[in-house]
């Protein structure tokens, strides 16, 4: 409750600089500054997602599905300060080379206004220092890991790129929720596992989870800890080896195609009869597999991106509602996370445009938008989103358990036993490391 | 406690099975090309691809019309395509390289992987096609008080009649001992008068049919993505390595070993589950070069 408040204060003042800011904003323009034109070209922006391979369908296709909508919506309304969005979608497939060709060639060729994009953490960890390098805004919308925005150790200054962002927030907030979560409904646990891909994603994942179960949790013990590679079809070896090893819970990151194979084939083997999973990132997954999709399974949102949820705050209450119904009526499904992102990445620009240009006066410069996105608080369909001085946004985050309810068509998180950590809960302080941050916990 | 400890090794047992009985298909379509026609087909895994995209297209298009058999008989069509796609890639490509060194067959067949890769992409999209029906349909069954899904048995079962199907092919029937007697020596094949071009042509295509049908048996079990085939290329490598060169008995002994060595491993020695199956081939590699059943 206490944290409910202090961030309802802490909006409050974030309003209040806004105010501050326009009133500084008139009062140069006062002093007699002349005032720059906006132009009448539209502004390039460049969506990159997987559009094709195993993360496409989950992640990649939903994410260019809400850039193009936004888009679509932002343009009806008369765009941006007057300008229209010229949309471009990109395919982040073909390796790490080719996403740092492809931003050179978007950013210095084409010359777009901002690049929106990645779900891989590769792709964000290869990319974003491009941005300082080529003078190009980069907004990393999706990807997960928590090195992107972290310095090599604790203090690390900030922001690690003066023109790169990152508009939600990363795995950290997952991994700890569900962490605070397990504490909260199961405190007797003795035994969890983990089951995560043998890449950074996985590995991070269960480093935060396990370096919180530690301090959260002391006493239980890992009794097992697995690596299935990336797209991996077979997972009988590792479903048996977790029920053999008779964990209390076991922790996952799975994604895509490799979440639902586990869950199908852990479903026939009866794995879910004797143990519970926790997905960091499962939102998307019931709404995959349909009503086969076992109930009383522990299900993180990666922020509290989840169609059902209601934001306190009456702004971003009727964006999640016209969000949900509009997201639905043009491609027949309910928003999944990375749907949120990317309404999170394309207003976080617009409202940095439109901050900037108010002190400005004028269209702003790429450097005025980003000093702009520094300190930015916006509403969106899950909640304010600020972005910090550390150019990283922090969220909170929600989890519950998979319930099936006679309304739809495939199990949602139980209303009734839905957590919402607060985001100073679950995120570092600036210029911290998470982990350093954990092992801080009293 | 202890009992259930012992039933987790009979599943571990049957887990390994499964996946032997996958692997098996696969290599044995490769190891059949590579005995009889001397190609090392890297397309391998992409005939594999085209199988699974075909019979997930196949099942999802008749999962909710037609009756459950037709489920089942609908696999036979990932068989079917990638039959097809190997007659053409014999036809056009590999028959100019016959002649060839090694070199050239690798650096061919990669460009067919390459191609195909694309064209799968152009027909199916990139997106995920699950098609669980033949799983969910067949159910599970009590094993020990273990629950286990029977179509892991069913492709147990597939795999045995297939494997069988072959041997009895290759050692009893005429057209087997022909393909045989080019594998073991082709210049004396083509003076005893037989028709290696055909015979090359058929062999190319019961591998890739095989590779076809592996494909088709997974898809219940996990979505077809692009790049399904990456995987069961690299591992009928290793079972091949392991198993020895256009060895049947090789086929099946290799694949048992990584199949068994994969499961127990997960469940012992988690930490190096991706090394594990290398080290094996690499332990075989130096001790005995020719795999454990090659000539």
């Amino acid at each position: 409750m206490a944290n409910k408040i202090s961030r309802r204060k802490f909006l409050k003042y974030m309003g209040a600089t806004a105010v501050s800011v326009g009133a500084l904003g008139g009062s140069t323009k006062a002093i007699g500054q002349a005032k720059r034109p906006i132009p009448t070209t539209p502004i390039k922006i460049a969506a990159v997602s997987f559009l094709t391979g195993a993360a496409a369908a989950p992640f990649g296709i939903p994410g260019d599905n809400t850039f193009k909508m936004c888009a679509d919506v932002i343009n009806k309304e008369g765009g941006i300060l007057g300008r229209k969005i010229e949309l471009a979608s990109k395919d982040e497939a073909g390796g790490v080379d080719a996403q740092v060709k492809l931003a050179r060639k978007l950013i210095l060729e084409d010359k777009v206004d901002v690049d929106l994009g990645y779900i891989s953490s590769a792709s964000c960890l290869a990319v974003l220092p491009l941005a300082d390098e080529s003078g190009g805004l980069i907004v990393a919308y999706d990807c997960g890991t928590h090195e992107l925005m972290e310095g090599p150790k604790s203090p690390f200054e900030v922001p690690k790129f003066k023109l790169g962002f990152k508009s939600s927030a990363h795995l950290g907030i997952d991994n700890i929720g569900l962490a605070l979560f397990i504490k909260k409904y199961y405190p007797n646990i003795k035994k969890v596992a983990g089951i995560n891909q043998d890449y950074a994603w996985g590995r991070d994942s269960w480093l935060i989870f396990e370096t919180a179960m530690k301090k959260l949790m002391p006493n239980v013990q890992v009794v097992k800890t697995l690596w299935p590679p990336l797209g991996n079809t077979d997972f009988t070896a590792h479903i048996s080896a977790l029920m053999g090893a008779e964990p209390d819970i076991v922790h996952s990151s799975l994604w895509g195609g490799d979440a639902v194979t586990f869950t199908k084939q852990a479903l026939g083997m009866g794995f879910f009869k004797k143990i519970r999973m926790a997905y960091s990132r499962g939102e998307p997954y019931p709404q995959e597999v349909g009503k086969d999709y076992p109930e009383e399974q522990i299900i993180c949102c990666a922020g509290t991106h989840y169609f059902l949820f209601t934001p306190p705050d009456k702004t971003s209450a009727g964006l999640q509602k016209w969000f949900v119904a509009e997201y639905r009526k043009r491609y027949g499904k309910y928003p999944s996370y990375p749907c949120y992102h990317a309404y999170q990445a394309l207003y976080a620009y617009k409202n940095a445009v439109e901050k900037a240009a108010k002190a400005a006066g004028g269209w702003p410069t790429i450097d005025e938008i980003a000093k702009a996105m520094t300190g930015l608080t916006f509403p969106s369909p899950s909640g304010p989103i600020t972005i910090r001085e550390d150019h990283s946004a922090i969220e909170d985050v929600l989890v519950g358990f998979s319930k099936m309810t006679p309304k739809y068509p495939f199990p949602i998180l139980d209303p009734k036993r839905m957590e919402i950590f607060p985001a100073v809960q679950v995120n570092a302080p600036v210029g911290m490391r998470t982990v350093d941050w954990i092992n801080s916990w009293k | 406690m202890r009992e259930w400890k012992i039933v987790m090794w009979v599943v571990y047992t049957l887990n390994g099975l499964y996946f032997a009985a996958l692997l098996f298909l696969t290599s044995l379509g490769l190891n059949i090309i590579l005995g009889v026609m001397g190609i090392l087909n890297l397309a391998h895994g992409s005939l594999y691809a085209i199988g699974a995209f075909m019979a997930a297209w196949t099942i999802i298009q008749i999962a909710t019309k037609a009756p459950a058999s037709f489920l089942f008989l609908s696999l036979l069509s990932g068989l079917a395509l990638a039959g097809v796609v190997g007659f053409l890639m014999e036809k056009s490509l590999i028959r100019a390289m016959y002649k060839r060194t090694l070199e050239y067959q690798l650096l061919l067949t990669f460009g067919a992987l390459l191609l195909l890769e694309d064209v799968i992409k152009m027909i199916w999209g990139g997106q995920a096609y699950y098609a669980s029906a033949p799983f969910d349909f067949l159910g599970a069954v009590d094993v020990l008080g273990h629950v286990y899904p029977i179509y892991f048995l069913f492709v147990m079962g597939i795999t045995f009649f297939a494997g069988l199907f072959i041997w009895f092919f290759m050692g009893r029937t005429k057209l087997g001992i022909m393909l045989r007697a080019i594998s073991l020596d082709r210049e004396m094949a083509t003076g005893l008068g037989l028709d290696i071009g055909r015979l090359s042509t058929f062999a190319f295509v019961l591998g890739s049919g095989l590779a076809g049908l592996a494909g088709a048996l997974v898809v219940p079990t996990t979505p077809a993505l692009l790049g399904i085939g990456m995987e069961p290329l690299i591992l009928a490598f290793i079972v091949v390595v392991v198993g020895g060169l256009g060895s049947l008995k090789g086929a099946l002994v290799g694949a048992l070993l990584v199949g068994f060595t994969r499961s127990f491993g997960i469940a012992i020695l988690p930490e190096i589950e991706l090394p594990l199956l290398f080290l094996i081939a690499g332990i075989i590699l130096v001790v005995k070069p020719q795999g454990l059943f090659g000539r």
